[in-house]
Formats: C-alpha cells, structure tokens, sequence
C-alpha cells in the first residue's frame, strides 16, 4: 500500500519538476501575493494609515488562504491531469486503488503547500519586521484545519468529475474563491450582513480566520474557534469521502471511468 | 483447451442508458492461451475487456478472473493482470524511464531498472529512455505503452489494437512478446482489427457484434460459422469482413 502510494507521490512529484504552471501555482503566485501585500501593508502603516494590527490580520489573512486555495486547487487538478493525459485506464486497471491514489496525491500537495507556505513565510520575514511573524507558530493548528477542509473539497471537486467528467473541471480552479467572500478570510463575521452569517458560521474557514484574527491580535489560540473550525471540517470530509465513494463505484457502473475526457 | 480457465465470463450484459454494449456474452480463456477478439466498431470489444479489469461493472452475468471476482479479489487480480489499450496514454511530461518507474513501483516489480531496460529492448526504445513521452511518436508512444503492459510480466494479459501505428518490423516482435507470455503460461486476450494477425497468433478468436458474441472457435470454425455453405477456401478476414458488413 505505501509502495502505491509513494508512486502516485512520485508521478506527481516528476510532473511538477517538468510542469512550469505548477510551479508558478506552488510557489510564484503565492511569493507574488505577499510581495504585493508586504508593500501595501508597509505604506498603510505610514503615517498611521493603518493600525499595525489590521496588517498583521491582512497578512496572516493571505497567507492561510494561500495554503488552502493552493492545496484545494491541486488536489482536484493533479487528478484532471490523469484524464488530460488519458492515465485513468491505466492507473485504475491496475493494483493501484482510488483510495491509494487520493492519499498519495494529497500527500504530495502537502509536501508542496508547505514548500509554498515556508516561502511565503520568508518572504514575509524578509519584508516585514511585525511582530506578526513571532506569532505564526500559533496559526498552525489553523493551517492544517485549512488543509483538512481544502482535502475535503478537493475530494468532493474530483467526485464531481468522476460524475460529471471533464465538463466541471472549472469547479477545480474556482471553488476556493467562491468561498472566499463568506470566509471572513481579511474581514470579521461581523462585517458580512446579518442574513448572511449563518452560512458563514458554517464554514471552517470563518472560525479559522476568527481565531488567527484573536491569536494575531495577542488574545491567545481560540479553544472555541479551533474546536468548531476542527469538528466543522471532520463533518465535510466525512461527507466528501462518502460522496466520492458513491460516485466512484456510479462511474464504474455508468462506464465514466474510461471515458472521463 | 490447454490448461485452467484464467478468465471466466458467464452471461455478461452491459447497457449504457437504452444501448446494449454487452448483450450475455459468456466465454472461458484458459493459461496459456491467446484469444483473438474481433468485431466492427461499436461492437462492444473494449467494453467487454474494460470489464475484466473492474474498469466497468457489469449490469449481469459473472466474471470470474483466475478463479477471483471483482469487487472484493479486485488487487489479487490486478496485480497478475495488465491492459494496453488506444484509450489509456502516459503522462506526456515525463520520460519513458520515469513512466516505467511509477508502473513498476505499483506493480511491485523486482529490479525495475533491470526489467524496464530489457523491455525497452525488446520493443526497441532504449534510446529513448530519457525522452519525454509528449516528444514521441503515436508508435513509440504505442511501444512504451506495451512496455508498461508487459512490466509486471502478466499472468492476464489485456490488449487492444496493439500493433495499431506499428511499422511491420516492429509489430512483429510486438507478436513475438505476446506469443512469449503465453508459451510463458499467461492467458492473453487480444483484440484487434488486423483479422491475419489474430488468424496467424491466436488459437481460438471470437467475433463480437453488436454487443453479441456471433462465434467462437478455431479460425477455421469461426470462417466456416460465418460463411456457411460459401466458406470453401475463404479466410478468417473474409468472413470477419463479411460479419461487419451485416452487423457494423
């Protein structure tokens, strides 16, 4: 079993290497962010344009969000990448099970979230003298309830694609940003209108970005964040997993699963 | 027959939507045996091979795959098994090596290195070891695939059009390799529209058409079914010409 799934980590791992748009998506892109945010953090904090505390919020904000996007993202494009490349055959006519391969695949996008977000990190060191960056050990829990909630999605995006084929593919690229505006990612809940909190509240994402916003502002990691946004994500990927299962074993019957493309 | 079954398909029925790709179809694959497979498009060929690697389920019927069935023996089978089919490719980023590499770690191959340079050999592909697949062309792309088909060294062997895109040289030691796996032991199943070469390997072929097994048997039984009273010195590619223009 590790065996398989170490060669999914290792397919993917070579396709990186090659592959110029996951590198950029890996590592150029979230660099670029916070370069950008590091200078508009920096000139809002002038003249006391800006409470330095709101920065802090703003760029811890990009950073999280970096981590979840990216990894949501990759999960559900590393298995697109199969059907453009017309692997699926061979991968599932093989001992190779799904299960094998969707943890070898969130194995390896861990491994590059984590490189993304040490960058990231650096990046911000080295623009930013904040007091902000002592702080970042305490989002880690917050990180990986982020990265459980972006495996949840990517599992349930890749179900999508078995059920519907290549034609929601887009869901790959574009579920994290329709998130993003109920997350409360670079706002408080109670920013967002009153109709609207609830399904914010019911998201991991919102009490994650709660509690990193408490833990910036030096009021300590939020026991009551971290249990809802950790329970909140256990309930999605519980669920995630049930409707890939349902959808895979429908693409087997239905015949999907060689004509994905 | 020589030896077991390796393949045991009983009434075996698929039906996607309204349109029956597989209508009862039964037949047995014993080790040590190459059953040709023919048909027109359409005639439920790669459906029917799909199934006896777990790709599809089944509406009806039983496969039965060295006396194991899918579901639950679906890794105990797969890994005696392997496809090469027009439908699956390799990733066209990395090079064939790195392809092999992945293959041969899910296959659990001893000595990988050693194995992918024999079959890289046999197919004639060693000088490109280090190339790209996506910098291939569509017959050392077809090659690299038969390589990867053949890593595990299969006691089940699926294949589909192999020697489609193959210069002659090349395909014949394509048919050298398969007709290896069987004096090897393996039950191969090989479907192909090139009727002399399924004449010329495989001791019994059935023609598919349909979603329906029309016959099954020698070459000579299957010409003689087919053609009736007209068979007279007529080959398996007449007949099977004859089928398809009736049943395409």
């Amino acid at each position: 079993m590790l065996r398989r799934i170490g060669a999914v980590m290792l397919r993917h791992f070579y396709e990186t290497r090659r592959n110029l748009d996951r590198l950029t998506d890996a590592i150029y892109w979230p660099a670029i962010d916070v370069v950008m945010w590091v200078f508009l953090t920096g000139y809002l904090r002038q003249g006391n344009r800006l409470h330095p505390g709101v920065t802090n919020v703003l760029l811890g904000g990009l950073i999280l969000w970096g981590v979840f996007r990216s990894f949501q993202r990759d999960l559900a494009v590393g298995f697109l990448t199969e059907i453009w490349s017309r692997n699926v055959i061979n991968l599932f006519g093989s001992p190779l099970t799904v299960t094998e391969y969707m943890v070898g695949l969130a194995a390896g996008n861990f491994v590059k979230a984590f490189i993304g977000l040490i960058c990231a990190m650096l990046i911000a060191r080295i623009g930013w003298s904040g007091g902000f960056l002592d702080r970042l050990p305490s989002l880690l829990p917050f990180a990986l309830i982020l990265v459980l909630f972006a495996l949840a999605l990517g599992v349930a995006v890749t179900g999508l694609i078995f059920r519907y084929t290549t034609r929601v593919q887009t869901f790959a690229y574009g579920l994290a940003g329709l998130l993003m505006p109920v997350s409360c990612v670079f706002y408080p809940l109670a920013a967002l209108p009153a109709w609207l909190q609830p399904a914010a509240l019911a998201l991991p994402t919102t009490h994650v970005f709660e509690g990193m916003r408490q833990a910036l502002a030096g009021g300590g990691v939020s026991g009551r964040s971290l249990s809802w946004g950790f329970g909140l994500a256990v309930c999605y990927f519980v669920v995630a997993v049930a409707w890939f299962k349902a959808v895979y074993n429908s693409a087997r019957r239905r015949g999907h699963l060689v004509r994905l493309d | 027959m020589p030896g077991n079954p390796a393949v045991e398909v009983d009434c075996v029925t698929k039906a996607f939507g309204n349109r029956n790709a597989v209508c009862g179809v039964s037949l047995n694959v014993a080790r040590g045996e190459i059953l040709g497979l023919a048909g027109p498009n359409g005639a439920g060929k790669s459906t029917l091979l799909h199934m006896l690697l777990g790709l599809i389920t089944p509406d009806d019927g039983t496969i039965r795959i060295f006396g194991r069935r899918f579901p639950g023996d679906r890794q105990a089978i797969l890994a005696k098994a392997n496809i090469a089919s027009p439908y699956a490719s390799l990733p066209p980023r990395l090079t064939v090596q790195e392809n092999l590499l992945v293959y041969a770690l899910i296959y659990a191959v001893p000595r990988p290195r050693a194995k992918i340079a024999s079959l890289l050999e046999l197919m004639g592909m060693s000088a490109q070891r280090d190339t790209v697949v996506s910098r291939l062309s569509s017959g050392q792309q077809v090659r690299v695939n038969l390589c990867k088909a053949l890593l595990n060294d299969p006691e089940l062997l699926v294949l589909d059009e192999p020697t489609a895109y193959l210069d002659p040289a090349i395909a014949e030691r394509v048919r050298e390799a398969v007709i290896g796996r069987r004096q090897a032991g393996a039950a191969v199943i090989y479907a192909s529209h090139n009727i002399a070469e399924l004449e010329s390997m495989c001791g019994r072929v059935a023609v598919m058409g349909r979603g329906r097994i029309a016959a099954i048997g020698t070459p000579q039984d299957v010409t003689r079914h087919i053609l009736g009273q007209q068979h007279g010195a007529a080959r398996l590619t007449e007949a099977v010409a004859a089928f398809a223009r009736g049943n395409g």
